[in-house]
């Protein structure tokens, strides 16, 4: 049963260069309790997507013009705005990837977490506390009692996080979104941070939504992987079908890229050089006819760069937008 | 070794008096600036028991140099000049302190609304930019020229022109806040819009408020007494610093006693309030005192 359903998302921003198109029709599911990454290269509009479920989507700027945004059955797009805050933080809540500024300096971590609680689960400011001391013992801060009176230059970038988690998990969220949320911390917290988050995954039964452009978090993760590139959703695989069986070409180039340290040299005991897909990510501002990765690709034909690509299913579940689905294939084997 | 031991021993013994020499030692500015205003804010409030009457003529004391009855000397008047400058300081505080307040509650209450609202944004600036065009001098004359000269009026006429830099400044830092990623985190938790405003942003603009209410006292203070001394200020039955200086102009060369030592008062006041006023911006810049 899915939680979250967006159907045909198109989230565009208006700018003195012309029509943006951030995110350009995409559809995805999220399961009750399942954990969905989304994966791709700065630019491909994973954020917009995840701004685009909370409505965040700066006015001035930008609009969600076409799709919808199904949770639990309500469309999100046609929702008033006091409606939406009641969603946001309470059902549907997020973390943000600056763990050192996401968090207001003038006020108390304490306070920051009561706030929350508070305000969606309308209890008194002490029962909030108590709640808010809950959190922290369980995103396993020590001495909680005493952090809630502290602010936040007194704490690591990792424990900001971890203060960030449980202010996004204080009111029993439905769906957390997390937007690259160990991008900023240094890598041992990061796998701390992430541990942390599948384990409390497990207590809370929240779907999650992981933002991110590093496969490893993935891999850690995910139960599934949406693959996003120029604003379109190009593969979409279970996890191990997507490492073990990469369909679309952008997939596969972004496999390639990974840094390596186990794969011994082939050639007179030099190590290779590192894989890079050739190309830049092209201009949004101009609608894309064919595929959008076709510029870059090595399998594209005339009609990948006129007609845009159907979604092909491989296995059950495990779809790729991709006319040439047959030699990429035959490529790998 | 046991030197040192000693006296972090004898430092937790007598921590109290230790902390507070720590934290002059730390701003000596804010300490010496809030020192001398201190001293005279107390000439000021006590200035009945501390000196005589101000506007008492004495025909035969006139022009009296400083000496052991006459502290600062007469003027032409031979009007006791210590009696009048003790008064002074009464003018030059309300002044200053009134303004201050005054134009940061109106500042601040202008630049939120501002920084938050696009569309008030627009028209507001504006007439703050024309506020800003007129010379604060001459807007101040041209107020008082219209009603009758009192104190209140000379408030009044200080603080409009005041009010423009400080709607500037919290408008410029609602806007940089609003941009700030706990500003979205809080809008993503479901914040609604006043209580972003006043929870979140306001409390952010304090500092540099209070900072800037220190700069817009010691401008006051300097305006009221310009305003003395073009005859537009204070009713000259009041003495203020300016008013004294004003009187005391056309006789300079042989009494310059009562033109100096009202100005020298007026000089360390405004140095003091702008000791603090710096003091006070790098204590409360976080980064800085974090380091301190």
């Amino acid at each position: 049963m899915s939680i979250l359903q967006v159907r045909d998302l198109k989230t565009h921003f208006f700018t003195q260069d012309g029509v943006v198109r951030a995110v350009d029709g995409v559809s995805f599911e999220v399961g009750l309790g399942e954990t969905v990454a989304v994966v791709g290269e700065s630019g491909c509009g994973k954020s917009v997507t995840a701004l685009s479920i909370l409505r965040l989507i700066p006015k001035e700027t930008g609009r969600i013009v076409g799709g919808e945004i199904l949770f639990n059955g309500r469309d999100l797009t046609k929702l008033s705005e006091e409606e939406m805050r009641s969603i946001r933080g309470h059902e549907i809540s997020m973390i943000f990837q600056e763990p050192m500024t996401s968090l207001n300096p003038v006020l108390t971590i304490g306070t920051q977490i009561a706030e929350n609680v508070v305000r969606h689960k309308g209890v008194s400011w002490e029962e909030a506390r108590r709640r808010a001391k809950e959190m922290l013992e369980l995103v396993r801060i020590a001495d909680p009692e005493r952090r809630l009176d502290e602010y936040p230059h007194q704490l690591s970038g990792g424990m900001r996080q971890r203060v960030m988690i449980a202010i996004a998990l204080s009111c029993d969220p439905k769906i957390l979104i997390a937007d690259e949320p160990t991008t900023a911390l240094d890598v041992t917290i990061q796998a701390q941070i992430l541990d942390l988050m599948i384990e409390l995954k497990k207590k809370i039964n929240a779907a999650i939504i992981m933002i991110t452009h590093d496969l490893g978090v993935v891999a850690e993760t995910a139960q599934r992987v949406i693959v996003m590139y120029a604003g379109r959703k190009v593969e979409e695989a279970p996890i191990e079908d997507l490492f073990d069986n990469p369909m679309h070409p952008y997939t596969r180039g972004l496999m390639a890229a990974i840094p390596r340290l186990d794969i011994e040299a082939e050639v007179g005991g030099r190590r290779t050089r590192l894989h890079e897909i050739p190309g830049m990510v092209p201009v949004l501002t101009k609608p894309i006819p064919g595929c959008a990765f076709a510029p870059r690709c090595a399998f594209a034909t005339d009609r990948c760069r006129t007609q845009a690509p159907p979604y092909v299913e491989s296995t059950p579940g495990h779809v790729a937008a991709c006319w040439e689905v047959d030699r990429v294939r035959e490529m790998a084997a | 070794m046991a030197a040192i031991a000693e006296a972090s021993l004898s430092a937790a013994e007598t921590r109290k008096p230790r902390a507070i020499w720590v934290a002059i030692r730390r701003n000596p500015t804010i300490f010496v600036g809030s020192l001398v205003l201190a001293v005279l804010a107390l000439m000021a409030i006590f200035a009945p028991l501390i000196a005589g009457d101000p506007l008492r003529m004495a025909p035969a004391e006139r022009l009296r140099p400083p000496s052991e009855t006459w502290w600062f000397g007469t003027d032409q008047f031979g009007r006791d000049v210590f009696a009048r400058t003790v008064y002074g300081a009464r003018v030059s505080l309300i002044v200053g302190i009134t303004v201050a307040l005054a134009a940061s509650a109106i500042g601040l209450v202008i630049g939120l609304v501002c920084g938050y609202s696009r569309s008030v944004d627009g028209i507001v600036m504006r007439i703050m930019d024309g506020i800003m065009a007129i010379p604060s001098i001459l807007l101040a004359i041209a107020l008082i020229t219209l009603t009758r000269p009192g104190l209140a009026i000379v408030l009044v006429a200080i603080i409009i022109p005041e009010v423009p830099r400080i709607v500037r400044l919290v408008r410029s830092v609602v806007l940089s806040i609003r941009e700030q990623p706990y500003i979205e985190s809080a809008i993503a938790g479901g914040t609604r819009g006043a209580k972003l405003l006043f929870k979140h942003i306001l409390p952010n603009t304090v500092a540099p408020l209070i900072v800037q209410a220190t700069y817009v006292c010691a401008s006051a203070m300097l305006v009221e007494a310009s305003l003395s001394f073009l005859g537009a200020g204070v009713p000259p039955e009041i003495p203020s610093w300016g008013n004294i200086i004003s009187q005391g102009r056309s006789f300079f060369q042989i009494a310059p006693w009562s033109i100096l030592i009202p100005g020298a008062f007026l000089t360390v006041t405004i140095l003091a309030v702008n000791l603090v006023g710096d003091g006070l911006r790098d204590r409360l810049d976080p980064r800085l005192s974090r380091r301190m």
